[in-house]
């Protein structure tokens, strides 16, 4: 009997939390993808494969995977976040040993049948791990030495590994997240301004070394020279400027993109999708899609406001802040702003990995929402 | 585990940087819309233009040579399709493995993908390479299918030239090639303006475009080449034509056909006549012997070139195809000369041809035509004797039977009483030592010997060279210095049938009308002193003279002149010292035969001439085949067209002619 009552009160605080779900932000992340659907569709000259049709189905599914995260209480992701941490650190590690390779870089790896990135799920899990260690860590050790080595050490393992693989795009973004949660757990100005200096050092450190690649250094510094290398590394970048420029206020009218569709601009379906939106719908239309962008940080940032636990707080923004780096460093780089680094405009850009761990960060914050009027958090087991 | 305390402190502080940090995003965002605008409002204009530039293209359409008609009508050169593949450097992803993925679908040695390789490097990257050309259209198609999957390579149905290959018109037509680095600097000096001369280098640069490079192919490029045309269209980065604007289009202008005085089918039997052995060596022990002999036929009345033919020759085809090196070097070492135009850039002693100037010469000087000679065969002047042709002597002779027996005697015996500047003058009167500018290249000038003559050709070293009156002798029966290319020999007995300074031209007809026929004034002289040298002509021929074998009667009369020169001095056999006869020595010793007529005698429209080189006699190996080579020539008048069947079955030729103004 015990059973079945507490099966139907679980049932009851499930339909709770579902009624309870930030619609806002779901209706949000849904236009979103659905703009990446109708891209794609575009890209493909008008026809549902091979991109639009996989992109809306691993939406939908990647849509059930949050709603699933984010009704699952808090106090269990912050119970998980350290074995979760630890646990994509290993799959990290375990890459340059049993990865695939691809293009040169070794970021796969093939498990029974399926692939895995572990970087990207390193991203959410490093935001999730840097929270928990905050959430437990009284304020006045947030800059103190001994507060200060753990978070270090937790970017830096994972930020090192992948920068290794090689991928600087997503060594960038993993960095630039996990700062920014140091940032927000409130570090002192004087850290901050250190920590600046210290990476600029290093940056000049390691090209100096030849840590960095030649080729990484040439597609870093190629945009601040558009006119050099016009077919080489500044192609992409110089084909997509004049994508965008030439689509004007209104664009050239959907499917009806020269650059785009004339293949000036190939594989555009991943990191130049953004192009195919300023040249077919204009300036409205990609102001449209930053619009949605910042739409969904400030709901991010108005849930992470709202919650009551230093780790809500902290998960969410930090999810928010690792969102809105991609579409930074995405739009940047392809309007000739920022090195081409290889970052997808998340949730428009084909590619499934990056839509999962996106919507699994979405799903904490969900998380953090529905929990967000619990100021203490009991860590617990898996079982209880 | 422990359980944190609510912490105010760290929340206010979170709040803080949460609005520093969406702060610092917001602006983040603020700058990208910043960009945004920049490059879809501000500088649109500049990135549409690009965009443009990218899809949209005017393409240069390269005209078609114009077409060359022989004097009736039929093809000499014209265009026809050419299948080829191209290649784009820069829009392959890498030039070496495309062309050697290219190579598995079609013939292409590693030895042309060095040549592209090397040509890549030196011109602008979107600048088409030719790859290969004439394709038959199964490797076309095939290249074709397999061209999608490579980028940059692009195969087209474009026309190359193509020359009638029994037309024998190699020399007077020449050939076309592509354009090098002299003719696209040459081309653009030329033009006007800037951009005319970007557009004309554009489309020298063009793969497959031909120039002339030699021949009224090279005279006339000019006007030959014609106007090219443009259209624009779209195309993809792969540089695919996607669309093609034709409503805008500015289709090319086919270059101006031109029509030559040339007889093609003349031109071919004579090509014929030369090459077959008319038996000129009975003797022959040493098997059949090489030939390499030319002949001009004029048009008396227009100066129209009917026949310019030299064998061997080329077919100029290679050479529009571009020839191999062997062949060429075939060609260029053979001891036949085929790349030589003989006609005009051959030079011989004219032999006893130039007896008929001498016999002018010496009646301007006063001296009777009827006035005898008495030949016993040698001829005694300073201390030595020299032999007549006929050691036996000829007996008695007047100028007229001199030329029909062609007597030496009697012509040294003139020359004592000449100058050589007297025959010098002459000769340059009746067409020798000088060109005629026929827009086909290198012509011979040849050697007409005089005072000023010699001290020139010396140039003082030794010093003060005089002429000797013994050189005399050797010119006055066209040996010694003297020398001539066939042509000049064909205007000599022009100008002597008509006693006009008869001029020959090649060209007819330009972009489809005639060319005004030329008005030959009266040479200076009095016309009776002709007179007496066209009887001896007649009667060389049709007189048993030397050239009886050559006669045309009863159903033409032509009168002409035999010709035998030496090449070498004395042949004499170094044990018994008997002068030594051609088929005894090597054919590159034996004499040049020569032989000059015109025709109808009575009424003269056409004349001729042919030279065998080492042919043996004039009256053996030139007189005969002139005689044939008239006969057609005769034949095909269209005032004989009636009476002789040789050309039926083709067009109508008289009234091809009379629309075409010949008669």
């Amino acid at each position: 009997m015990t059973i079945v009552i507490e099966a139907s009160g679980k049932r009851n605080k499930l339909r709770k939390r579902l009624a309870d779900l930030n619609s806002p932000l779901i209706i949000l992340l849904t236009l979103i993808a659905s703009a990446g659907v109708l891209a794609l569709y575009s890209v493909s000259d008008g026809s549902w494969t091979p991109y639009a049709m996989p992109h809306a189905i691993r939406f939908g599914l990647a849509m059930v995977v949050m709603i699933g995260i984010g009704v699952t209480p808090l106090k269990f992701w912050l119970s998980l976040a350290y074995p979760g941490y630890f646990f994509a650190l290993f799959l990290l590690l375990l890459v340059p040993v049993i990865g695939a390779t691809n293009m040169g870089a070794q970021r796969w790896l093939e498990l029974g049948g399926f692939q895995l990135q572990p970087s990207e799920l390193m991203k959410v899990a490093l935001v999730l791990a840097l929270a928990r260690y905050y959430h437990g860590l009284e304020f006045k050790q947030v800059s103190s030495i001994t507060g200060l080595i753990p978070p270090l050490a937790m970017i830096g393992a994972p930020v090192g590994l992948v920068f290794l693989q090689p991928d600087l795009g997503t060594a960038i973004l993993m960095g630039l997240s996990g700062v920014t949660v140091l940032l927000l757990a409130g570090i002192s100005w004087r850290l901050v301004t250190l920590g600046v200096i210290a990476g600029v050092g290093g940056a000049i450190a390691g090209v100096q070394s030849g840590l960095i690649k030649a080729y990484q250094w040439e597609r870093i510094t190629a945009f601040l020279n558009p006119d050099a290398d016009p077919l080489g590394a500044n192609y992409h970048p110089n084909q997509s400027k004049i994508a965008i420029g030439s689509g004007g206020v209104d664009g050239k009218g959907y499917m009806q993109g020269t650059q785009s569709q004339l293949d000036f601009l190939p594989e555009m379906q991943t990191d130049f999708i953004f192009t195919i939106i300023g040249e077919e719908l204009g300036l409205y239309g990609a102001i449209g899609l930053l619009g949605l962008y910042l739409a969904v940080f400030f709901t991010t940032l108005q849930i992470a406001m709202s919650a009551k636990s230093h780790f809500g707080r902290l998960l969410a923004f930090g999810i928010a802040v690792t969102f809105v780096s991609y579409v930074l460093i995405n739009t940047g780089m392809v309007m000739g702003l920022a090195p081409v680094v290889g970052v997808p405009l998340p949730l428009v850009s084909y590619g499934g990995t990056v839509m999962l761990s996106m919507m699994a960060g979405f799903g904490l914050v969900m998380s953090a929402w529905i929990d967000r009027s619990q100021d203490t958090l009991r860590t617990s087991g898996f079982g209880s | 585990m422990r359980v944190e305390p609510f912490d105010t402190q760290r929340h206010m502080e979170f709040t803080r940087r949460a609005t520093f940090v969406a702060g610092g995003v917001s602006c983040l965002f603020v700058g990208v819309g910043y960009r945004l605008w920049d490059l879809q409002v501000a500088r649109h204009d500049e990135f549409r233009a690009q965009a443009d530039e990218n899809q949209f293209n005017t393409r240069l359409i390269a005209p078609l040579r114009g077409d060359i008609y022989d004097r009736y009508g039929n093809v000499v050169a014209n265009n026809v399709p050419d299948f080829r593949v191209l290649v784009i450097p820069e829009r392959t992803d890498n030039l070496r493995d495309t062309l050697v993925r290219l190579a598995a679908v079609m013939p292409l040695e590693a030895e042309q993908i060095d040549r592209i390789l090397n040509k890549a490097k030196r011109q602008r990257s979107f600048l088409p390479i030719l790859v290969k050309d004439k394709l038959d259209w199964e490797t076309y198609a095939s290249v074709n299918f397999h061209s999608t999957e490579m980028r940059g390579v692009v195969s087209e149905i474009g026309a190359s030239r193509a020359y009638a290959e029994d037309a024998g018109a190699a020399f007077v037509v020449g050939y076309v090639g592509s354009a090098t680095a002299d003719d696209i600097t040459r081309k653009r000096e030329a033009a006007d303006t800037d951009e005319a001369a970007e557009k004309a280098e554009l489309l020298y640069r063009q793969p497959g475009y031909k120039v002339g490079k030699s021949g009224l192919e090279r005279t006339l490029d000019d006007r030959l080449q014609g106007d090219p045309g443009s259209v624009r269209v779209q195309v993809n980065a792969h540089g695919r034509v996607i669309e093609t604007y034709k409503d805008n289009a500015q289709p090319p202008s086919q270059g101006t056909a031109i029509g030559l005085t040339i007889d093609k089918d003349l031109q071919a039997k004579t090509l014929e006549v030369l090459a077959s052995n008319y038996g000129e060596y009975p003797d022959e022990a040493l098997g059949p012997h090489p030939l390499s002999a030319s002949a001009v036929v004029l048009d008396i009345i227009t100066g129209d070139v009917i026949v310019m033919a030299s064998t061997p020759a080329f077919d100029p085809n290679v050479f529009s195809r571009g020839i191999e090196t062997k062949l060429w070097r075939e060609l260029n070492e053979s001891p036949l000369k085929p790349l030589l135009n003989k006609p005009v850039q051959g030079t011989y002693p004219p032999g006893s041809t130039f007896k008929l100037l001498t016999a002018i010469a010496a009646q301007e000087q006063g001296i009777d035509p009827s006035t005898t000679v008495y030949c016993n065969g040698t001829y005694r002047f300073g201390g030595r004797d020299f032999t007549c042709w006929k050691k036996e002597g000829h007996g008695r002779l007047d100028m007229e039977g001199s030329i029909k027996h062609s007597c030496d005697v009697y012509y040294w015996h003139l020359a004592t009483q000449l100058g050589i500047d007297q025959i010098a003058e002459v000769a340059q009167r009746y067409g020798l030592g000088q060109t005629y500018d026929l827009g086909i290249g290198a012509e011979a000038e040849g050697i007409v010997p005089s005072q000023a003559w010699k001290r020139a050709y010396y140039r003082n070293d030794p010093p003060n060279q005089t002429w000797f009156p013994g050189e005399t002798l050797s010119v006055a029966i066209g040996q010694g210095a003297v020398t001539a290319s066939p042509l000049q020999l064909a205007v000599m007995s022009a100008r002597i049938a008509t006693h006009k300074a008869v001029t020959p031209r090649l060209v007819r007809a330009i972009g489809g009308s005639l060319v005004p026929e030329p008005l030959f004034e009266e040479l200076p002289g009095d016309p009776q002193n002709v007179k007496v040298v066209q009887d001896g002509m007649n009667a060389v021929v049709n007189e048993w003279g030397t050239a009886a074998r050559s006669s045309l009667l009863p159903d033409f009369k032509m009168a002409g002149k035999t010709g035998t020169s030496q090449v070498v001095g004395l042949r004499r056999d170094p044990v018994t010292g008997r002068r030594l006869k051609n088929e005894e020595i090597p054919w590159q010793f034996r004499d040049h035969a020569l032989f000059v007529a015109f025709a109808p005698y009575e009424n003269p429209r056409y004349a001729c001439s042919v030279v065998v080189e080492h042919g043996g006699s004039g009256s053996k190996a030139a007189g005969p085949r002139a005689r044939d080579i008239m006969r057609a020539v005769l034949e095909k008048d269209p005032s004989n067209y009636d009476k002789h069947q040789f050309w039926k079955g083709q067009q109508d030729l008289t009234e091809v002619a009379m629309l075409g103004g010949a008669r």
